[in-house]
């Protein structure tokens, strides 16, 4: 009998109390797996979006309360437009790689179906608005989405006079997708296309060409912002004084975090809490792994007592004990990877958590592995340790 | 002092309980290489707790003892003297109870380091010598007292021991197979010239040893 089929037959003695082991340990790998698997899934969707091209910062208008704000037509909000002329001056600075002008806007989309059907019907709903059906319109020019961080996804890019792109969120939404029309502004337009910025809100907007929106809100010449790329090299922080010292009262600029980096800093949240609610799963996993190895240990007290009578080292003892709460880690891997993975398929499956992409990936099991061989081990030395210091008269002793 | 023999106790001191119970209280005892002695008295008289020390299962707190060349004095592990020196028979409940009958025999092989495929051939001759191969893969839960024991001694034989030491062998068994057992202890010793020591209550037992060593209250009266 090798040494191996020994250790093999020892965990089949207390078929219970070595479940109890697989399932403590199976909870951390469990954990690590499940809870990478969301969080991995999260940032591939906000990877997607990180492109080379996205702007470092951007031009708004700079607002006084002393000069009459050039507002733009009803409805649209406080925002302050621009002329689109700046944008070629803002080009020739030096520093700056590229420079696009983008308008921004905010519409009903309901409201303005509604007003189609029935003018009488729209006064009866509430004027302080519907804020779940406000969607971002964005007007860019069709070859500077990335400045934008918007990536097409599905589709193409818009191209004839009436197709736009819509996000992400907003197909899931709406239920519309490419080729199905949609109305704004009582305008038909036909979506080519579905983008993701990794910004929530631009995830539920609509983007069109920069003149096809200008024509929409009547704002020919105006836009919200220009989006400044640097050259490689510039300090952008610079580049932004050099920018707001030359229109010190037209221009200022925004180094508000592109939707790329507010959705980083908000995954950094989630992967802090993750890695506490995994700790805290293998630290648990890890407690009720020593106590049923320790249960193991008591049990066989007598045996242990015996074996080391008819002449088995400290060490041969030890390598038992640990070769057992092993090899229950190595069943509690492939346990523990099944619940993780069910866990998180039952998740995405109820939609519980939208837009959820699961991602496997090699490292992410490499960990759920590492994370049972560490509890295998670590449940077993103490227990192990406990065992080799019994004495044989001891041992022998309990009846 | 005699290179013949195998064991030379001095003044050995054992007591438990912060020195409240004085199990052995100055013990001197020399025991030749294939003798068979048998330790007598009554209970609590230091019987066990001499074996214990003859086996290196304990340690004493005074004196000299040295066991087949070994002081078992030192502050050390003595597993390996008693893998290779040493063949304990207890008196039950020494088996490991979810190895069958031949994987019990082979345990100490596991130890020592025997081939594998040696393993199993050498268990099954060991355990055809005590006239049980053909229980080989029964569990011990299925077997008599008698038989248990036959196991135990099968075991014990498995390193070639110079000493087997046993612990009220009979003590649990009925008187027929209390026989057999001790029948197969003396003709072992006769047979591998090993030097046997048995622990015993029982009078027509001591009575085959080649010497008898009456204990009482920790030491020896004879
Ligand atoms: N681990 C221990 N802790 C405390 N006292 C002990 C211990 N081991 C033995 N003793 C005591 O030492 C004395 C001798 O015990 P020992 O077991 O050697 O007697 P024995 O002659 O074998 O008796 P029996 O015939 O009943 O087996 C007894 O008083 C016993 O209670
Ligand atoms: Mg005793």
């Amino acid at each position: 009998m090798k040494f191996r089929s020994l250790i093999f037959k020892n965990i089949f003695r207390n078929k219970s109390r070595s479940a109890l082991t697989v399932f403590g340990i199976a909870i951390g790998v469990a954990a690590v797996i499940g809870l990478g698997l969301l969080t991995e899934g999260l940032p591939s969707s906000a990877q997607n979006a990180l492109t080379a091209g996205a702007a470092d910062f951007s031009v708004i208008a700079k607002t006084t309360n002393i000069e009459g704000a050039p507002s733009g037509p009803g409805g649209m909000g406080e925002q302050q437009l621009i002329s689109q002329d700046y944008v070629k001056e803002i080009q020739k600075i030096s520093g700056v790689n590229s420079a696009v002008g983008v308008l921004r806007t905010m519409t009903n989309l309901d409201n303005s179906s509604a007003s189609n059907s029935s003018t009488t019907n729209s006064s009866s709903q509430s004027p302080t608005g519907d804020f779940r059906s406000m969607t971002s319109l964005i007007g860019i020019d069709k070859n500077s989405l990335s400045m934008d961080d918007i990536v097409i996804t599905n589709g193409t890019v818009f191209s004839g006079e009436n197709e736009v792109i819509i996000g992400k969120r907003a197909a899931e939404r709406s239920g519309k997708t490419i080729g199905n029309n949609i109305t704004i502004s009582n305008q038909t337009f036909q979506i080519v296309g579905i983008f993701e910025t990794g910004n929530f809100q631009d995830d539920s907007g609509i983007v069109m060409s920069l003149d096809k929106l200008q024509n929409l809100t009547g704002d020919s010449g105006k836009i919200s912002l220009i989006l400044v790329k640097a050259e490689n090299g510039t300090d952008t922080s610079k580049l932004a004084n050099t920018i707001q010292n030359k229109y010190p009262n037209e221009l200022t600029t925004s180094t508000s975090l592109s939707g790329m980096e507010r959705m980083n800093e908000g995954l950094n949240v989630i992967n802090t809490a993750v890695w506490g609610i995994s700790l805290l799963a293998i630290l648990i996993g890890g407690i009720i792994a020593v106590i049923t190895m320790m249960k193991a240990v008591s049990e066989r007290t007598r045996e242990i007592g015996v074996l080391r009578a008819i002449g088995w080292s400290k060490k041969r003892i030890i390598k038992m004990i640990i070769g057992e709460s092993i090899l229950l880690s190595l069943i509690a891997i492939v346990i523990g990877i099944i619940i993780g993975i069910s866990v998180v398929e039952i998740l995405s499956s109820t939609h519980m958590l939208p837009g959820l992409q699961p991602s496997f990936s090699v490292l992410l099991f490499l960990k759920g592995i590492v994370v049972a061989l560490l509890l295998g081990i670590i449940g077993g030395i103490y227990p192990a340790y406990r065992a080799s210091k019994l004495e044989p008269t001891e041992a022998l002793r309990y009846e | 002092m005699n290179d013949l023999n195998i064991i030379e106790i001095k003044n050995l001191v054992k007591s438990y309980d912060n020195d409240k119970i004085i199990a052995l209280n100055g013990i001197n005892l020399e025991i030749k290489e294939g003798d068979f002695v048998s330790i007598n008295g009554p209970s609590g008289s230091g019987k066990s707790t001499l074996l214990n020390m003859i086996g290196a299962l304990d340690r004493a707190d005074e004196g000299q003892i040295t066991v087949a060349g070994v002081n078992l004095m030192k502050n050390q592990d003595f597993s390996e003297f008693r893998l290779n020196k040493i063949g304990f028979v207890f008196q039950l409940h020494n088996l490991i109870p979810n190895l069958t009958v031949h994987e019990n025999v082979q345990t100490p092989m596991i130890e020592l380091g025997i081939p594998d495929d040696e393993m199993e051939k050498r268990a099954i001759d060991l355990l055809r010598s005590v006239n049980l191969d053909n229980r080989l893969e029964q569990l011990p839960t299925k077997l008599s007292g008698g038989e248990r024991q036959r196991v135990a001694i099968a075991r014990a034989l498995v390193n070639h021991p110079r000493i087997i030491l046993s612990d009220e062998p009979t003590g649990a068994l009925d008187s027929r197979m209390g026989d057999i057992i001790l029948n197969l202890l003396r003709e072992i010793h006769r047979k591998e010239n090993v030097t046997l020591i048995l622990v015993t209550h029982e009078e027509y037992v001591a009575q085959s040893a080649d010497r008898i060593i009456n204990m009482m209250d920790g030491k020896i009266i004879n």
